[in-house]
């Protein structure tokens, strides 16, 4: 491979992208409240950030909004990931993007690199990827890091494994862990995007479908709620047994999911582990079965084992067929990448907004410490909750309530007060 | 079918079509409608086993997308001779009528084409002198009752798919010029059931979350119309987490939605909280130039009635300084007081020009009743007059259905039935 093409497609793209950007950042009331405490603090100025996220119009706000704050921003993003009018036009506004659609991935290494080479200091990391990356390959450019804002479930779980084994060498943010990301992105948001993909792919009714959610975390919970809110009859799988009994108490009913292979008519993965489910469930699944990722991506859905599944034709855009023997077929959507970023647009505008604006106070809390963290995995706190939850009721008109000083008084007493 | 070269040149040269080569992603998308049209491969295909539709000509004038297309190849498959158009000019696909014409069906449509352009289809399908006439929105039917009279005396029957179709129907009817026998398809339950109502509905919020990439749960959504896809929509609303306003103009339906948990107000009122607003009338204008005013900067406005014209986009515009398709499918006027109001699709059906249409299953339950509607009207003898299909025909396609999902029935004994008969006989004085 020639380490000389451009780091973005095309910039004559750009037009096209920024139309786009523009329509979210309407909706994104929150980013744009965040970023005018950063610039009121002014600790992002000048400083190096590198964002790892799906590249599209949200995320592409949050790079602008950082920009605004003063920050020198680069982006690197995979290929299958990528939409290539808006890295060009975060291109054109000056934002260092290194990120190609039709990459492969000796091309995406690559990029992924020249992206680090810009020896950043805070890094916006999404499954972890970047910062497994630079421990495995590029320690070279450790020493530069002061901290890095990690955004998923998944990318968490081997962070969290590295903190264990002391072999974290760089202070995190599990932005993951915050009330106004999990409680809302993972459920309302993947939850509406992941059934709106799969209704939208294949343009089949959801009433009366049998639908197994596979894994009931907060993801599966947002699925299981969006796919009985259309009218389907929804079956739960789980591994752990209290978030079985919570699907149980939500109304659900919880089988094994080899129980429910030959009946269902969809399966919903959301456990964000590899080897959910594997060729041994398709080939017990009845013709016609329907498959959709909604967790991490591969190898979530795994065709290979012993008796290894084939990919076959294309059946419609992003379905494609998988012969299981007897005359009969499943349908995977998109592969089993995670199909409401990779076939479809990602998660709602509003959602974002909340996720990605604790992502940006994450960075702007790495950069007001940087000098007291220790290489270990902190969470958001309490204000920076609270103070994003704010932003989102007043720019939707909700008003709150404050306690009284009774209340207050009351709720910080341990004494009885009225006792007869 | 098989058809020979010969045949296929001859249907490709009647036909008015985008360009055939295109044909083979429209056969991909017929074949997954297919794969999920029960009543269609069954019940369908077993009553035209009959021979009754062979060689009667038929034209099937209704949104020409893959499910459209199935039911004209069952059709054709059964031995009519159909000729197809589009029943509205922005909703064909060209891939399918690809895909048609090379399966020898003759078709005269393309994908956004103008109305002056489909106008000119929908006469050319009538001077192919079609003795049925499968129809949504009766667009054939009440042009050739007025611009071919002749031709039309010669129909012997139409089948109509929509509300407002049936209402036009009717119109004729009462004006002393339907001389022939109308099915109301749909005014079979397996119809407005669910097509009007889930179909419409779920579509309908689909499209329009799928178009702007925004998130339902917090939003307060305006429906003007409160009829079955009005009512539909409004589930859909709510079973995703926004409020629905309703806006009525009838009292029954109006409290109907009251009951039914909806918010309802006047339309000054609802649009100056809306984040939402769609239409679901079926008639015009239902959202006028008197209205703009009350509507919220930034507005989503989106219309799933029958007409383009539900939302009044060429008033919007004369009033606006500035149109920009700010994204696929989203138009955003700039109004004269500042304030941004998108449309989607145009004021066209959203979920039919922005989304993949009703689902597939739905549309086998609507063209089932479509299918059996045309093979009564050919069989049995009506009256001139807008007729409902038989209730047993509509039961037969419900089991149909339910037995595919292998469902079971019940059914009463003797002893269960409340009858008058009994009651008078039995002695209980």
């Amino acid at each position: 491979m020639t380490n000389t093409f451009s780091n973005i497609v095309s910039l004559d793209l750009a037009k096209e992208g920024l139309g786009k950007i523009q329509w979210a950042k309407r909706f994104m009331p929150v980013m744009e409240f965040i970023k005018e405490q950063c610039i009121d603090k002014g600790s992002l100025k000048g400083r190096r950030v590198g964002i790892i996220l799906t590249l599209e119009p949200k995320t592409a706000n949050l790079a602008i909004a950082l920009q605004e704050a003063g920050a020198k921003v680069s982006v690197f993003c995979h290929s299958t990931s990528t939409t290539d009018s808006v890295a060009a036009a975060l291109t054109s506004l000056g934002i260092k993007v290194f990120a190609r659609s039709d990459a492969d991935s000796d091309m995406d290494e690559i990029l992924l690199n020249r992206f680090l080479d810009q020896q950043l200091e805070f890094l916006i990391d999404d499954g972890a990827g970047g910062i497994r990356y630079l421990h495995e390959k590029r320690k070279d450019l450790l020493p530069f890091i002061k901290g890095v804002a990690e955004e998923t479930t998944s990318g968490i779980r081997p962070l969290r494994v590295m903190e264990k084994e002391g072999s974290l060498l760089v202070p995190c943010v599990s932005v993951n862990d915050a009330k106004t990301k999990q409680l809302f992105d993972n459920v309302y948001g993947t939850g509406q995007s992941v059934v709106a993909a799969l209704l939208d792919i294949t343009n089949i009714q959801m009433q009366g479908k049998t639908v197994v959610v596979v894994g009931y975390g907060y993801v599966g919970k947002g699925i299981a709620k969006y796919a009985h809110a259309y009218g389907a009859k929804v079956y739960v799988t789980e591994v752990d047994p209290v978030q079985a009994l919570i699907a149980v108490h939500d109304g659900y009913t919880v089988k094994k999911l080899s129980t429910m292979c030959p009946t269902a008519d969809i399966f919903i993965t959301a456990t964000g582990i590899g080897y959910s489910l594997t060729s041994d469930h398709m080939r017990k699944m009845k013709d016609g079965a329907i498959i959709i990722v909604g967790g991490a991506g591969q190898p979530e859905v795994d065709l290979g084992g012993e008796k290894q599944l084939k990919l076959g034709s294309w059946a419609r855009e992003h379905l494609r067929e998988v012969s299981i023997g007897d005359n009969k077929s499943v349908f995977l959507i998109d592969d089993g990448h995670c199909a409401n970023c990779s076939a479809r647009e990602g998660n709602p505008v509003e959602i974002m907004d909340l996720s990605l604006s604790v992502q940006m106070a994450a960075i702007l809390f790495l950069a007001e410490n940087e000098d007291s963290l220790e290489n270990k995995i902190y969470s958001i706190s309490k204000e920076v909750d609270d103070l994003v939850a704010t932003a989102c009721l007043n720019s939707l008109g909700a008003e709150l309530d404050e306690p009284s000083e009774k209340q207050i008084e009351h709720a910080n007493s341990w004494k009885h007060d009225n006792i007869i | 079918m098989a058809i020979d070269k010969e045949q296929l040149k001859l249907v490709a040269e009647k036909s008015r079509i985008t360009d055939i080569s295109l044909a083979a992603e429209g056969h991909k998308a017929i074949a997954w409608a297919s794969r999920n049209s029960p009543v269609l491969n069954g019940l369908l295909r077993k009553t035209l086993e009959d021979g009754s539709f062979k060689n009667k000509k038929v034209a099937l004038v209704i949104h020409l997308e893959a499910k459209t297309a199935f039911l004209a190849t069952v059709l054709a498959d059964a031995g009519a001779k159909v000729v197809v158009a589009g029943s509205n000019p922005h909703s064909t696909k060209d891939v399918v009528a690809a895909a048609l014409v090379e399966k020898g069906i003759e078709v005269h449509a393309s994908e956004n084409s103008s109305y002056e352009q489909w106008d000119r289809d929908l006469l050319a399908v009538a001077d192919t002198e079609p003795e049925y006439i499968i129809d949504d929105g009766a667009e054939l039917t009440i042009r050739m009752a007025k611009h071919r009279p002749q031709l039309f005396a010669k129909l012997k029957g139409v089948s109509e798919e929509t509300t407002t179709g049936v209402a036009r129907l009717r119109g004729l009817f009462e004006a002393g010029r339907l001389p022939f026998a109308a099915m109301a398809a749909n005014d079979a339950a397996c119809k407005h059931m669910f097509d009007n109502k889930y179909g419409t509905g779920q579509s309908t919020v689909q499209a329009i979350l799928s178009l702007t990439n925004l998130l339902m749960a917090g939003k307060k959504v305006a429906i003007i119309g409160y009829g079955w896809v009005g009512r539909g929509i409004a589930d859909y609303v709510r079973a995703m987490g926004g409020t629905a306003i309703i806006i009525e103009v009838k009292p029954v339906q109006a409290l109907e939605a009251f009951s039914d948990g909806h918010r309802v107000a006047s339309i000054d009122k609802a649009l100056v909280d809306a984040d939402i607003v769609i239409t679901a009338t079926g008639g015009m204008r239902a959202l006028a130039s008197r209205h703009f005013k009350y509507l919220k900067n930034n507005v989503i406005l989106a219309n799933a009635g029958h007409h383009d014209l539900e939302i009044d986009v060429d008033a919007l515009k004369e009033e606006s300084s500035e149109v920009v398709e700010i994204r696929k499918g989203v138009s955003c006027f700039t109004w004269k007081d500042g304030k941004m109001i998108n449309v989607l699709s145009y004021g066209a059906l959203v979920n039919i020009s922005g989304g993949l249409g009703h689902p597939i299953e739905i549309m086998d339950l609507s063209f089932a009743v479509q299918g059996l509607s045309s093979h009564e009207l050919i069989v049995s003898s009506y009256e001139p007059g807008v007729h409902v299909l038989p209730d047993h025909l509509d039961q037969e396609i419900a089991r149909a259905r339910l037995q595919y999902e292998g469902i079971s029935l019940d059914t009463l004994t003797d002893d269960q039935f409340d009858s008058i008969d009994k009651w008078l006989e039995a002695d209980n004085d």
